[in-house]
């Protein structure tokens, strides 16, 4: 902390000297490392007789993978914190539920992602820009009043009961894999994940919108002055991740039943989060892992006897204690850069 | 609420001040600072008299609130570090003091000063494994934290007395809502005291350089790690003894309203109120206590004091037809919810000083000072300076 800056861009943690330029071998010992601890879970997972647990682990982390990808999203082009992220996707669950009794289904769920669509817009139009110089530390206070705004007006029309809302796929299908139950909405769910991830990382080093936000995010004088509109990419960028949000929130939440105001931010933020920050936090591959492996850690955790001790939700303080370790001892996460 | 000298944490030197203390009042500006503070004082220690208990009960609440924001003050404030999960210092300062009263059988200050001492502990421990994380990532380690408090530690049995709470009985020589009130100033006297005190020692004007840049802090000698650590433990000690006085204050805990709502309540209140300014979160603290309250009867109180019929009428019917339109109707505990984030927004883009930089000309012409309507005090009272 005193050998470090502590400008107000950065909002990385402080970290103690290191090389500044990391050469092509130390990048893949990182990978690496993500790799190898992903291998050695699945190693004590199958040794322990958990194999379910891994299956539900992966799926229900895809899910946070997605919100992960969204928060990194607009770290990297805003460096804010976004903890409305959770509120997109439950703004998308409501609208898809107000929807879904007037017109069919596919439509409603295109109609949940335009209205988390356009939050995002409204989100970045009125409170991120008038912040836009302002320290990051503020830019999350206003984004966690957005998130406390948004659950308070849901609770307010929405009221505090659960709502069903009908999954995308209509009818339940299970289907059999490796000797395990998974149904197929969960399959969707890992798929849309998995396709998106894909498509994002080609957006990022492929296209010339994709290469302008990273630039916008390393150099935003720099950006400017070759003539890109760094504000115009921000609202691109929150409009981008809310539609992430929302799409995490309607494949992922009907399959666990009904949901209430608030849904998103009180069980997928904050494992989103840890993900984020066990990626790396600027890394879109390492979100998507991050949230597999927090997802597998919260299974166990649910479903390991040794937890049984622990009052309450196990993976609650699994997560929690999760989110000190990488932050103490892995700062930059399994496939962060050192920006 | 402002009983003791509040805002002269900043009273350096500095040429400004002393020009501002070669001015002496007249006898009118006398007379209308006396009627000023007579009018505070009123309002404060006379006013809850008359009115019944339970509604004394949410003014004790609302002095309580006032202590929760002074302890994120001096986190958010002073160091400048956010805490997103201050409901869990609050809760378990109220759960411990319940707990020692109940299940141990100790008396009230037993378990206030437990309650403090765990409060303490807690900030201790959580910072210092997490001492090298700072801004965005100390935010999120709160929240986290904040979580596990709600789904861990307040599922304990014993310490929660289960699904229905556990139950805090008020001390014996304050046992009535009137006296369990004047409790709670006297506490919040104190701890308006330390604080003031606290923020005149080395280590408090440490905790101010040090939130103004800590590399020039560090090379005047300030160990910043101890500083920060030092604010933390503070903070977490005037959470913990909050919270028993709101445990005693309901005669009751329940483990359900200790949500991650709650700690952004908590947050924006002491935002709204006003960073660095310890009258300004006393005053923001008790309006988010009030506001559910207030928000039921200022339309209809008005009414009765003064029979401003007319206008109020007017507000409350439009109230009604609107409420009438709506699915549900605001319900005084989402109130906020929907307003407090509202006032922030309003507060982080127009005003960033919150209600202290708006009444600090009052409060300095209050204590003797020329009125300056443009004092908006040193530069440094801005949230912004806040660093990531």
């Amino acid at each position: 902390m005193t050998e470090t800056t502590t400008t107000d861009e950065g909002g990385v943690p402080d970290i103690p000297a290191r090389p500044p330029s990391r050469g092509f071998l130390e990048e893949r010992r990182d990978l690496a490392l993500g790799l190898g601890l992903a291998l050695a879970i699945v190693v004590v997972i199958v040794a322990t007789g958990e194999k379910q647990a891994l299956v539900i682990g992966t799926i229900s982390g895809a899910a946070y993978g997605l919100v992960a990808i969204g928060l990194v999203l607009i770290y990297k082009s805003s460096g804010v914190f976004n903890f409305a992220q959770g509120e997109f996707g439950t703004v998308a669950l409501f609208a898809l539920y107000l929807l879904h009794f007037h017109v069919p289904y596919g439509i409603a769920v295109i109609g949940a992602l335009v209205v988390a669509l356009l939050m995002g817009l409204l989100v970045e139009r009125l409170i991120i820009r008038p912040l836009f110089t302002a320290p990051r530390v503020i830019l999350l206070v206003a984004t966690a009043g957005v998130a406390l705004l948004t659950i308070g007006i849901e609770l307010w029309f929405g009221g505090t009961l659960g709502k069903n809302v009908n999954r995308a796929l209509p009818e339940l299908n299970r289907m059999t894999i490796f000797g395990l139950q998974i149904s197929d909405q969960r399959l969707l769910l890992i798929g849309t994940l998995a396709v998106l991830a894909l498509l994002l990382g080609l957006f990022f080093s492929r296209t010339n919108l994709g290469l302008a936000i990273i630039g916008a995010s390393q150099e935003p004088t720099a950006t400017e002055l070759v003539g890109i509109s760094v504000r115009r990419l921000s609202s691109f960028t929150w409009a981008m991740s809310a539609v992430l949000g929302g799409l995490a929130a309607i494949l992922a939440v009907p399959e666990t039943g009904s949901f209430t105001p608030g849904v998103m931010t009180s069980s997928y933020l904050i494992p989103a989060f840890t993900a984020a920050v066990l990626g790396g936090m600027t890394s879109l591959p390492g979100a998507f892992l991050g949230g597999v492996l927090i997802g597998v850690i919260q299974s166990i955790a649910t479903s390991g006897a040794v937890f049984d001790d622990i009052p309450g939700t196990p993976s609650t303080l699994l997560v929690f204690i999760v989110l000190v370790l990488v932050l103490v001892i892995r700062p930059q996460g399994l496939l962060g850069k050192k920006a | 609420m402002t009983l003791t000298h509040a805002t002269e944490a900043t009273a350096t030197t500095d040429a400004p001040s002393r020009r501002a203390q070669a001015f002496r009042p007249g006898v009118g500006g006398w007379i209308g600072r006396a009627v000023l503070w007579a009018a505070v004082a009123w309002l404060v220690l006379v006013f809850p008299l008359g009115r019944p208990g339970f509604e004394v009960q949410i003014y004790a609440t609302a002095v309580c609130y006032g202590m929760v924001a002074l302890s994120l003050n001096v986190l958010l404030g002073y160091v400048g570090q956010i805490s997103l999960g201050h409901q869990a210092f609050v809760g378990i300062g109220a759960f411990t003091s319940a707990y020692m009263m109940t299940v141990q059988g100790q008396s009230f200050w037993v378990g206030v000063v437990v309650a403090a001492l765990v409060g303490g502990g807690q900030a201790l421990i959580l910072g210092g494994t997490s001492l090298r994380i700072t801004g965005l990532y100390f935010a999120l380690v709160t929240l986290s934290y904040g979580l596990v408090a709600e789904q861990n530690v307040f599922q304990i049995q014993e310490l929660t007395g289960g699904g229905q709470g556990q139950p805090a009985p008020k001390p014996d020589l304050f046992d009535t809502d009137w006296r369990y009130y004047y409790l709670c100033l006297g506490f919040l006297a104190l701890v308006l005291y330390v604080d003031r005190r606290l923020m005149k020692s080395k280590g408090g004007r440490a905790l101010l350089a040090l939130r103004e840049n800590p590399r020039v802090a560090a090379t005047f000698g300030v160990n910043v790690r101890i500083a920060t650590l030092f604010a933390f433990v503070v903070s977490g000690a005037i959470a913990g003894l909050a919270g028993a006085l709101i445990a005693s204050n309901d005669t009751f805990v329940s483990p359900e309203v200790w949500n991650f709502q709650l700690a952004l309540v908590f947050v924006i209140m002491t935002v709204v109120g006003g960073l660095r300014s310890r009258a300004g979160a006393v005053i923001g603290g008790a309006f988010f206590a009030l506001l559910p309250f207030l928000i039921t009867k200022i339309p209809l109180l008005l009414r009765d004091v003064w029979g401003v019929r007319s206008v109020f009428n007017v507000i409350a019917e439009a109230w009604n037809w609107g409420s009438r339109k709506l699915p549900n109707e605001l319900t005084p505990e989402l109130a906020p919810l929907v307003l407090g984030p509202l006032l922030l927004l309003l507060t982080l883009t127009k005003t960033p000083g919150g209600i202290g930089q708006q009444i600090r000309p009052i409060q300095r012409w209050m204590f003797g000072k020329k009125f300056d309507l443009h004092d908006h005090g040193p530069k440094e009272v801005q949230i912004t300076d806040v660093r990531a």
